[in-house]
């Protein structure tokens, strides 16, 4: 059974309750030292990426803006260009043949009045080089021999870059405009460079946000370029912004799917408004080995658990077990029976304790065994006084009412029978009267050879001692009749007893030595009921339970016929007694 | 091929020619060959020419009696392979839209057509023997080859590998093979008779080729 307060299950529970604890704060530890090394890695990842984008991006318009310059100072295009009226046609050609020399998918040529000249694109018109016209047109403002920046061509994204076309220097004849596009390529290479997620975004003035180019799928994609409009905060900038000082915080950003990692990057444009380059890394690619250290904890967790379940198991059942039994066996000395013992073979605390116990049952006998010797050489009231209240010498004055009874012609018997058949006969008639005595709540105070001597409101104080002497009495009477009845049918002699109760104020307690000791009375009432016992020896009396005027007079209810005898001189007392046959009721 | 050793062959040839003219009326025949590369696909592209080990009488064709075109069309030479013998011309008219500017460097033949406009059709004389490499200035895609042989017997390979050269009088000859990816040219001796012969079956092993190629425009999500 699993009861909470059993000691097994709250030793399981403390024992599996601290691992648990141990472990799950472990868990935790690890969990979030993880986490938050994931985001700075993430982080890392990101302004890494940032810098590959911006690095990449300026290291191709430098080398775009080399290849012009060579391709300015061409042979060949200074001949098409040397001819009165420069064929476009064979100027386009020109230039494409110029794409595949340089890898820039994108060549314009410009009059040195910005207009369009040819280009390797058919599609290029005059009115869709505005960008290359403006950088042209810094290039000139600043007298440098190079311009780029970031614009759309047509609709896609695309960094320029513009050189002059010298006739030679520094007579500008024309511009060479040359452009990559930022397209899915560029974001895939800086994913693959970087382990990055890229989307470039584009927050227009009117209308949704345009995804330009990314590595994420189309919803995603879209789903982040909301989110980059909105952190494009404030009125939208037409002029090229500065770069920011401060490089941007990346943020964890919600994503259907996953959590990123997000850095939002703002990008100058030539004449629009900026874009966006989010560069994200999902958390759960950042967490994946993470994950897996976490996992491996869990598991090691669960295997810790369950050994520790079982130790803790086992080591409260050793526990439980002998408690249980020690438990079985209190039960058993609580019930009165100190004979078993506890068999543990345990050298630890619990083979103490079980040793103990059975040290504890064997004293427990013992104290048994000298309780019911007690019982029997004292009477239960005066051992009962005795284990109360100890055995101390002294005692207190009260009103008792003694009663003695001898046996009659019991030394002429004692002649006649063996001393063994004597005492059986003796004891026999000795049971009998403690019997009625006891019936009564009388003590017997002691057996002295054949006389009796019993005590009635003493040690425990009775209201009706003196009735109960007298019922006594009787019974007594009743119950040798019965033994003599006995004795005649086994052929033996009848016995007589004479009974003599006195009640009067007398000191009881423990009287003795220090190391022997009675409960008793002592007074001259004592005397006297010794001395009325002897009273029934006299023929001329007829009686054989005779009692004193006190005794009658702390009668409170007549249970008896009173016959009274007159007045006796008792040996000792100057003042005669008056004396009383008690006999049973008419 | 080296210079000397052309001019030997064609000494030679000259005399053999001198004998048959001199001796019996010579019967010629065709001599066909399949070109195929290491991977069994056709070798086109490919100019085989052949040279007399025996003296024979080769036929006396004025070198200027067969005239070639290499026309500039589309932004491209046609054909790309020309084969031509010592003495030849090449015309090359601009069939194109557009502008070209025709050059070789090549020690065989170097040349060059300043830009020209389309509809001009300028002639080169190709008066030595040896492989003509040609381009145009600003299209850097475009090549052609013209292949200069001492020898009245050649053929250019079609698309199917094979060539024929006809007329070709009975004897034995060392064939030469060239092909723009094949490292060194392949030679073999061939015997040729009257009678019909099938077609001279030659594996080459060809290198990797690197041609220019013109790119569409606007590929890779450039500018549209």
């Amino acid at each position: 059974m699993f009861r909470l307060r059993r000691f097994s299950t709250r030793l399981l529970i403390l024992l599996l309750g601290l691992l648990f604890a141990a472990l799950a704060a472990t868990y935790i530890f690890v969990s979030r030292a993880s986490f938050s090394n994931a985001i700075a890695h993430a982080e890392t990842n990101l302004a890494l990426a940032a810098g590959i984008f911006d690095e990449t991006t300026r290291q191709r318009i430098e080398y775009l803006a080399g290849s012009a310059a060579v391709m300015s100072g061409d042979y060949a295009i200074r001949q098409v260009l040397q001819q009165e009226v420069p064929d476009r046609a064979t100027l386009s050609s020109t230039l494409e043949s110029y794409t595949q020399r340089v890898g820039a998918p994108v060549i314009a040529l410009l009059d040195a009045q910005g207009r369009l000249q040819a280009s390797s694109n058919p599609g290029m018109e005059n009115e869709n080089i505005g960008p290359f016209r403006y950088l042209s047109e810094q290039a000139a403002a600043a007298d440098k021999p190079v311009a780029s920046g970031f614009a759309y061509l047509d609709k896609a994204l695309h960094a320029l870059v513009v050189v002059p076309l010298y006739a030679p220097a520094p007579n500008v004849l024309g511009w060479f405009g040359l452009a990559f596009p930022i397209d899915e390529a560029i974001a895939q290479r800086l994913k693959s460079a970087s382990q990055v997620e890229v989307t470039f975004v584009s927050t227009e003035v009117s209308g949704p946000p345009r995804v330009l180019a990314s590595t994420l799928p189309a919803d995603i994609a879209q789903a982040v370029a909301g989110i980059a409009a909105a952190r494009m905060a404030g009125p939208q900038r037409y002029k090229p912004s500065p770069e920011p000082a401060a490089a941007p915080r990346a943020e964890t950003i919600e994503l259907p799917g996953d959590r990123y990692v997000t850095l939002f990057k703002t990008q100058a444009m030539l004449g629009t408004p900026d874009i966006m380059i989010v560069l994200q890394r999902a958390l759960s690619a950042e967490l994946a080995g993470a994950r897996e250290l976490e996992g491996q904890i869990l598991g090691i967790s669960l295997v810790a658990l369950t050994v520790a379940a079982i130790i803790a198991f086992w080591i409260a059942r050793g526990v439980s077990q002998p408690v249980l039994q020690l438990v079985a066996h209190t039960r058993h000395v609580a019930a009165g029976d100190y004979t078993r013992r506890l068999e543990l073979k345990r050298a630890d605390e619990l083979g103490a304790l079980a040793t103990a116990f059975n040290e504890m049952s064997a004293g427990l006998t013992e104290r048994d065994r000298v309780r019911d010797l007690l019982d029997k050489n004292v009477s239960p009231e005066i051992a009962a006084q005795l284990l109360r209240e100890g055995a101390a010498l002294g005692g207190e004055e009260r009103e008792v009412t003694m009663l003695f009874a001898d046996l009659r012609g019991f030394t002429t018997m004692s002649e006649k029978l063996r001393p063994q058949e004597l005492l059986a006969l003796l004891n026999r008639y000795l049971d009998r009267m403690s019997t009625e005595i006891e019936r009564q709540g009388g003590v017997i105070d002691k057996f002295i050879g054949d006389a009796i001597m019993a005590l009635f409101g003493a040690p425990t104080a009775q209201g009706d001692a003196a009735e109960r002497a007298i019922a006594a009495a009787l019974g007594m009477e009743r119950a040798l009749t019965q033994l003599n009845a006995e004795l005649v049918a086994e052929g033996r002699p009848p016995l007589g007893m004479g009974i003599g109760i006195n009640t009067a104020r007398v000191v009881a307690g423990n009287i003795g030595s220090q190391r022997r000791l009675n409960y008793s009375v002592i007074g001259d009432g004592v005397n006297v009921a010794s001395r009325l016992q002897s009273e029934t020896r006299k023929t001329e009396f007829h009686a054989n339970i005779i009692t004193s005027a006190a005794t009658v007079a702390a009668l409170r209810v007549k249970t008896c016929s009173l016959r009274p005898l007159g007045s006796v001189q008792v040996k000792g007392r100057a003042e005669p007694v008056e004396i009383f046959a008690v006999e049973p009721p008419a | 091929m080296s210079p000397s050793r052309c001019r030997t062959s064609s000494r030679i040839a000259f005399l053999a020619f001198l004998l048959a003219a001199a001796s019996t009326p010579a019967v010629a025949a065709d001599v066909a060959f399949k070109l195929v590369d290491q991977n069994k696909l056709p070798v086109a592209d490919a100019v085989i020419w052949l040279v007399a080990l025996d003296p024979v009488a080769a036929p006396f064709a004025p070198a200027t009696a067969k005239r070639s075109d290499i026309g500039q069309v589309a932004g491209q030479f046609e054909p790309f392979v020309t084969a031509v013998r010592a003495g030849a011309s090449v015309r090359f008219p601009n069939n194109d839209r557009v502008q070209h500017h025709v050059y070789s460097l090549s020690p065989a033949k170097k040349f060059e057509l300043p830009l020209h406009s389309p509809g001009k059709a300028d002639t080169i004389v190709f008066d030595k023997a040896g492989v003509v490499a040609v381009g145009c200035n600003i299209h850097d895609w475009m090549s052609a080859y013209v292949v200069v042989v001492d020898s009245a017997w050649f053929a250019v390979t079609v698309a199917d590998g094979g060539g024929k050269i006809p007329g070709v009088p009975p004897g034995r000859y060392r064939a030469e093979i060239w092909h723009p990816r094949l490292p060194a040219n392949d030679k073999r001796e061939v015997a040729v008779s009257e009678a019909a012969a099938a077609p001279v079956a030659v594996e080459l092993s060809l290198k990797a080729g690197f041609r220019a190629r013109r790119t569409p425009p606007a590929a890779g999500g450039g500018y549209k």
